[in-house]
């Protein structure tokens, strides 16, 4: 065929093509009548096949590169990830979210893990090396402890401007938490470490100086959150930096790229919380409750926390189904009548 | 030099390529949302801290909770306009339109809402100390840290300018007045060959010395492939004029008009 006979006879299908692309608002087809949807689709593939042709036939041809740009254009349209829906908020957050983090609990002890060297290394440190206190805590903390400065009115007065710049800090340490993972994890590692060990220093100071009390009435109420997000932060980023380390059978370009849609679950969708942490930090903290009331008030949402995140969106039926196999002491059906049972520790 | 060129394979198994874009063209559509983002941020501003002094400090949560959604916006509004406007426009915020630039996945569909997310949250490594721009600068698709972790490409379309296809094109004939003497061997060479003459006769427009190496070497294998005797006269003509003519008698007996 000569390319002008098929040019002549397919461009009235391309430019039906061209009209049905410069319809899609938005990037999207929504709103076409399904007859014409239809009909879409069925150009789009015709499209295809004629670049094929042209493709073998007449590779120079400008109506290759042509059908090429039509083609790029079209399929956009049609080949798309879920649009974004606000319904989808309530079963993220009643299912998606904990399920996420029970499937990186190797990471959240990682993350754990991380901070708690922080933490006795700077606990340690102090203890063991009493001269290097003054430069590892500020002096104007324990002043302010030994006259309970950080609960006095001057503070609640700027409140709500406190809140604000809690959280607002809060939430952007955490997303460079996860997005720090690209270092092979370890500017996430730094960031864990580094908070654990200025919580162990601290926490070593006011111990020597007879504060406990106070301080962890101070930490306590909203850091049973606060410190949740930023372990589950760091679990987010540390599951991006093991995608580098050990991408497994894939490539590691797309063991990254499978990572990061995981660990963006996680950080972004704990990051919110810091909103109710840092009320916390804000109005509850400073006030003049009882120790024994702001350290429950920890204790409470902590609890409530994780018990959300380690018992919601659990299918019962599957782990009712689960515990019955296992009581049964099932094995895969794999057995042949008259052969040798199989069990899986044989392949091994 | 070639443009990087993203392929990708359609449900019928047919290549298409997406022309990635190139650093300068998507700096220039950053430079257009960077201040279309910092407008809208300043007169949200402006008017909230307006809100505010009229309204006054009560102290109170809720004032808490308009002060935090302010200041979360002034810090993530920047990447907050990109991820929303991405996942909503399929790819193409205001700048990327301006520029003719858009992102697509590396396998060429739209980005959803997670896509756009991850590769705008990572703009915080893509801008420390210019990461990103390194990054871009070695990769040949142009990618920055936040495209390899979505799993997406810039990609440009201006070249989809033309929404009709072009006139295919003509072959010109420079030399023969007609078809000349019939060709031995004409029987040995068919569409192929036909479509390789087609081409490079449309082709006018190249330097002579160029146009006549080439119809040299291209004469060269043609008599091999037609099985020239030694002796016969085609040999001698200029090679332009025996691809001409050999074009034309091809043309006859292929049956094209």
């Amino acid at each position: 065929m000569r390319v002008e006979d098929f040019v002549a006879r397919r461009e009235q299908s391309w430019r039906e093509l061209e009209d049905g692309i410069r319809r899609a608002r938005r990037g999207r087809l929504r709103g076409m009548p399904a007859q014409d949807l239809e009909r879409f689709g069925m150009l789009y593939r015709r499209a295809a096949g004629d670049l094929a042709i042209a493709a073998r036939d007449f590779p120079d041809q400008p109506v290759s590169e042509y059908l090429n740009s039509l083609l790029t254009r079209a399929h956009p349209l049609l080949f798309r990830g879920p649009s974004p829906r606000l319904s989808r908020v309530v079963r993220f957050y009643a299912v998606e979210l904990p399920r996420a983090v029970r499937s990186a609990h190797v990471y959240l002890y990682a993350s754990l893990g991380l901070f708690a060297l922080g933490a006795v290394a700077g606990w340690l440190t102090v203890v063991l090396r009493p001269d290097l206190v003054s430069s590892l805590v500020p002096p104007q903390v324990l002043d302010g402890l030994s006259q309970g400065h950080l609960g006095n009115d001057q503070l609640k007065q700027f409140a709500p401007a406190l809140a604000a710049f809690i959280i607002q800090n809060n939430i952007m340490v955490s997303l460079i938490a996860l997005v720090a993972g690209v270092g092979f994890g370890l500017p996430t590692a730094a960031i864990l470490a580094t908070n654990g060990w200025t919580l162990g220093t601290l926490g070593a100071a006011v111990h020597q100086a007879g504060f406990d009390a106070g301080f962890w009435s101070l930490i306590v109420p909203h850091g049973a959150i606060e410190i949740s997000v930023i372990l589950i932060a760091g679990a987010a980023g540390l599951m991006i930096g093991d995608s580098l380390l050990r991408p497994g059978l894939l490539r590691r370009m797309d063991s990254l790229t499978r990572a990061a849609q995981r660990a963006l679950v996680l950080a972004v969708g704990a990051a919110p919380l810091l909103v109710i942490a840092g009320m916390i930090e804000s109005f509850v903290t400073p006030s003049d409750a009882a120790v024994g009331a702001k350290l429950a008030v920890g204790a409470v949402t902590g609890v409530l926390m994780w018990s959300w995140l380690l018992l919601a969106g659990r299918r019962g039926s599957d782990a009712a189904k689960a515990r019955a196999r296992k009581r049964a002491g099932a094995r895969p059906s794999l057995d042949i009548p008259g052969a040798p049972a199989w069990s899986p520790s044989d392949a091994a | 030099m070639l443009p990087d060129v993203l392929k990708v394979r359609t449900s019928d198994n047919v290549q298409i390529g997406y022309v990635a874009a190139g650093i300068p063209s998507r700096f220039m559509a950053f430079l257009v949302d960077a201040l279309i983002n910092l407008a809208v941020l300043l007169v949200a501003g402006v008017a909230a801290s307006a809100l505010y002094s009229a309204m006054g400090s009560s102290g109170g949560v809720a004032e808490a909770v308009a002060l935090t959604v302010f200041s979360l916006m002034l810090v993530l509004g920047h990447f907050l306009y990109f991820a929303i406007l991405e996942a909503t426009s399929a790819g193409r915020t205001p700048g990327k339109r301006a520029l003719g630039l858009r992102v697509v996945r590396v396998d060429g569909s739209a980005p959803g809402l997670g896509e756009s997310l991850v590769r705008n949250i990572a703009r915080i490594v893509d801008y420390f100390l210019g990461i990103g721009l390194f990054v871009a600068f070695f990769h040949p698709q142009s990618r920055r840290v936040g495209d390899l972790l979505a799993g997406t490409v810039v990609i440009r379309e201006r070249t989809a300018a033309m929404h009709a296809p072009p006139p295919p094109m003509q072959p010109v004939l420079l030399r023969a007045p007609d078809a000349g003497p019939p060709i031995d061997g004409l029987d040995r060479v068919g569409e192929h060959e036909h479509g390789v003459l087609r081409a490079f006769l449309s082709r006018p427009g190249l330097p002579p010395e160029q146009r006549a190496r080439i119809a040299n070497d291209m004469a060269v294998k043609l008599f091999d492939r037609m099985d020239m005797a030694p002796t016969a006269p085609e040999r001698i003509w200029p090679p332009e004029l025996f691809i001409e003519r050999l074009y034309l008698q091809l043309t006859a007996r292929l049956g094209h008009a």
